[in-house]
């Protein structure tokens, strides 16, 4: 099995009563409003106009998704074989964030979710540093105190979620409103999933953005399914996107596996920062993984149901396209698979072998200045840690 | 020096710290145009114009959370609970969002707001309103707390919280809002976040508490004095997100006896606490078990049951009286 797909040959052993198959919203793209440029097989459909993008932009966006999906593959792999404590799997998903991340100029404020690596490599972050985060490295830019795949770097303007589900969705939008409140140009995505849209927080998010207005795109990634609940046990809206109405935030519906049409909607949210503030966009996508390396989705999910999905897999979809422009073929796929695996293999080789953190460097960074309290807490530490060594020397442990 | 109420010195505080720095803005219900239902931002908003002293929706977790992002986008916000019995809407805003950014982005981040919560009881509002939430907001890391109890103490702490670059919560006295008046120099000096005050020093037994207590626990000591041997120091800790442990410590050691006085329900209170880390640096010193005088652990009070709630100067002294005269 790679990376959590289901195969239609795996047993199913539901736990409760099996959820329906539901086929892919993609196919009623155009009924259901859900904008699109291309059709499953990467034929643009007339829906909505294909975007300004250079052949070099089109490139860079589909080779970061498919090294997004190697990451994934070998993140995975590390997981099952016991050197990485946990995955958060992005197969299926590299489209929405890695267009919309593209979106966004440099300056740009990005709160992540949990399935975005492509946004970090974007910004520049080297794959060693990605896998250092993953491993828990101490020489990460988070000092390794998020599970994997929480990631976020103050120097690429890329904030690391809380994992409660939405939980930071008004914090972005504050960081928004703050911005727009000092004069500043800059703009904000924000990365979150369809059960995020269960919680209050986004609710007051939008509630605050329909009234202030600041420069932000909330970003959901409806992925069919939040662990084992889907959409129609989530709200009994007709949409996600929806939502918005009652708060006056633009929102619009997008194919979220056709990279062209999510890069369109987030360049137009964001032209109308100014004048609308917020537009919440509904990626419709699917989770062609497990939830994360915890879960096991043959418990609750059709294998006829990923089936389906997997042919609006945005990769090959996006390849089609690109070389039906004339901007790849073969030979340069295949060049691009060697070099993505070669540069991830190395990569987890370097950050395998950088040191963890120092047990007491866990007191740092709760205060600006660290309260007696923990300095004492930390002296503990220390002392505790001393003593186990001078053990180990004198019993050659 | 000004006469001042609380309320005017926590006004004269935000007014000050708004003069100085731009990045400074007031979000909360009604703080705007009705200058907060206390009177607390009075004049602020047309002073300073409505994008920084902001009228929200009714929404404590979105107030608290945005003022989260407000805060990693660089402003100073200083976000009003409108009672510190709704507080505990924004709980995990606050616990797991304000006071985690700081070390899960490895100092990358911080959330230097602050939170103002009008707490305690004795206006008989039922545990809606009324409420001690200290304990909650001490545990688990991250969080500054500090509970003024004078004019000037209001003032210079909450100078003191704006100024901070962690989140601090301040947890107001309403009781004492406009009944205490005091001199107060308004000239923008902060008090230490972290740093008790001796009120009243003696030298036979250390009565320790916070907020509105304080003052009970005063009268009830000068009341005391009379009697030989009852010369009691009074300390009001300010801060209890870190607390002095210094001052505390070295008075145990000096008096032998203590007793500790809060309005928040006993069990697992912040008396727990300060027992614990006293009975750990002033073991050998003490001649007597460690009061304390607390709420039951109750809902806070009912329609006219404030005073039976609460502790009162009656149980305080019968505390005191105890921890005098006990005998090993």
């Amino acid at each position: 099995m790679v990376n959590g797909t289901s195969t239609p040959s795996a047993p199913t052993a539901f736990l409760g009563q099996p959820r329906p198959v539901v086929a892919p919203l993609l196919e009623r793209a155009a009924d259901l409003a859900i904008a699109q440029v291309l059709d499953a097989d990467g034929v643009p459909n007339g829906n909505l106009a294909e975007p300004d993008l250079s052949q070099a932009q089109l490139r860079t966006m589909y080779e970061t998704m498919a090294l997004v999906r190697v990451i994934d593959e070998k993140g995975w792999q590390l997981q099952r074989s016991g050197r990485l404590e946990f995955w958060i799997p992005s197969r299926g998903q590299e489209a929405a964030h890695v267009a919309s991340a593209l979106a966004m100029d440099a300056a740009d404020w990005i709160f992540l979710a949990d399935r975005e690596p492509g946004a970090m490599l974007l910004r520049g972050a080297s794959l060693q540093s990605l896998f250092a985060q993953f491993f828990g490295r101490a020489d990460e830019p988070l000092k390794g105190r998020r599970l994997p795949l929480l990631l976020g770097d103050r120097a690429l303007n890329i904030i690391p979620c809380m994992t409660q589900v939405g939980a930071y969705l008004p914090h972005a939008a504050g960081a928004a409103w703050a911005a727009k409140l000092k004069g500043d140009k800059t703009r904000f995505i924000v990365y979150f999933g369809d059960g995020a849209t269960s919680r209050g927080e986004f609710h007051s998010a939008m509630n605050f953005a329909g009234i202030h207005r600041p420069p932000i795109v909330f970003f959901c990634q409806n992925n069919g399914w939040a662990v084992s609940t889907p959409t129609d046990r989530q709200t009994a809206a007709d949409s996600f996107a929806e939502k918005g109405d009652a708060y006056k935030v633009r929102n619009l519906r997008v194919d979220g596996n056709d990279p062209l049409a999510v890069f369109a909607a987030t360049k137009e949210a964001l032209a109308c920062t100014d004048e609308q503030g917020a537009t919440l966009i509904e990626a419709v996508t699917y989770r062609l993984g497990f939830h994360t390396s915890s879960d096991n989705p043959d418990l609750y999910r059709q294998p006829e149901e990923v089936a389906a999905w997997e042919r609006w897999d945005p990769l090959p979809r996006m390849r089609k396209y690109l070389q039906a422009c004339g901007y790849w073929d073969e030979r340069a796929e295949a060049q691009m698979q060697q070099r993505c695996e070669d540069e991830v293999r190395e990569a987890v080789t370097a950050a395998e072998a950088m040191a963890p953190s120092e047990p007491a460097a866990m007191f740092d960074d709760v205060f600006a200045e660290p309260t007696w309290q923990l300095r004492e807490q930390r002296e503990r530490l220390l002392a505790e840690l001393e003593t186990e060594l001078e053990t180990e020397l004198e019993t050659g442990a | 020096m000004t006469q001042m109420t609380v309320l005017e010195a926590l006004g004269a505080a935000m007014a000050h710290e708004m003069a100085r720095d731009s990045d400074v803005v007031i979000l909360g219900e009604d703080v705007g145009t009705a200058g907060g239902i206390f009177r607390t931002t009075q004049g602020l908003q047309q002073r300073f114009g409505p994008d920084r002293v902001i009228d929200t929706p009714l929404d404590e977790k979105g107030i608290a959370a945005h003022a989260v992002g407000m805060a990693l986008y660089g402003l100073r916000p200083i976000a009003e609970i409108q009672f510190s019995g709704f507080i505990h809407d924004a709980f995990e805003q606050l616990m797991f969002g304000a006071t985690k950014y700081r070390w899960m982005t490895g100092g990358q981040y911080s959330v230097p707001m602050v939170i103002r919560a009008p707490s305690f009881g004795g206006i008989n509002g039922g545990f809606w309103h009324s409420q001690s939430p200290e304990a909650y907001y001490c545990h688990g890391g991250g969080m500054k707390i500090v509970v003024p109890s004078t004019p000037q103490d209001a003032y210079g702490l909450l100078l003191a919280a704006i100024r901070d670059p962690d989140p601090t919560l301040v947890l107001e006295p309403v009781p004492l809002y406009r009944t205490l008046r005091g001199e107060v120099n308004d000239d923008g000096e902060a008090i230490g976040i972290g740093e008790a005050a001796i009120v009243r020093p003696g030298n036979d037994l250390t009565a320790l508490s916070y907020g509105p207590m304080c003052h009970d626990v005063l009268a009830v000591a000068e009341q005391m004095a009379e009697n030989p041997g009852y010369d009691i120091e009074v300390i009001d800790l300010r801060s209890l997100m870190p607390f002095d442990v210094d001052a505390i410590t070295a008075s145990v050691q000096r008096t032998g006896r203590l007793v500790v006085v809060h309005e928040a329900p006993l069990s697992l209170g912040f008396g727990a606490e300060l027992a614990a880390t006293v009975q750990e640096r002033a073991f050998g010193y003490l001649h007597c078990p460690i009061g304390r005088v607390a709420a039951p652990d109750l809902p806070y009070g009912f329609s006219g049951g404030d005073e039976y709630y609460r502790p009162n100067k009656a149980r305080i002294a019968a505390a005191i009286r105890r921890a005098m005269e006990f005998d090993f």
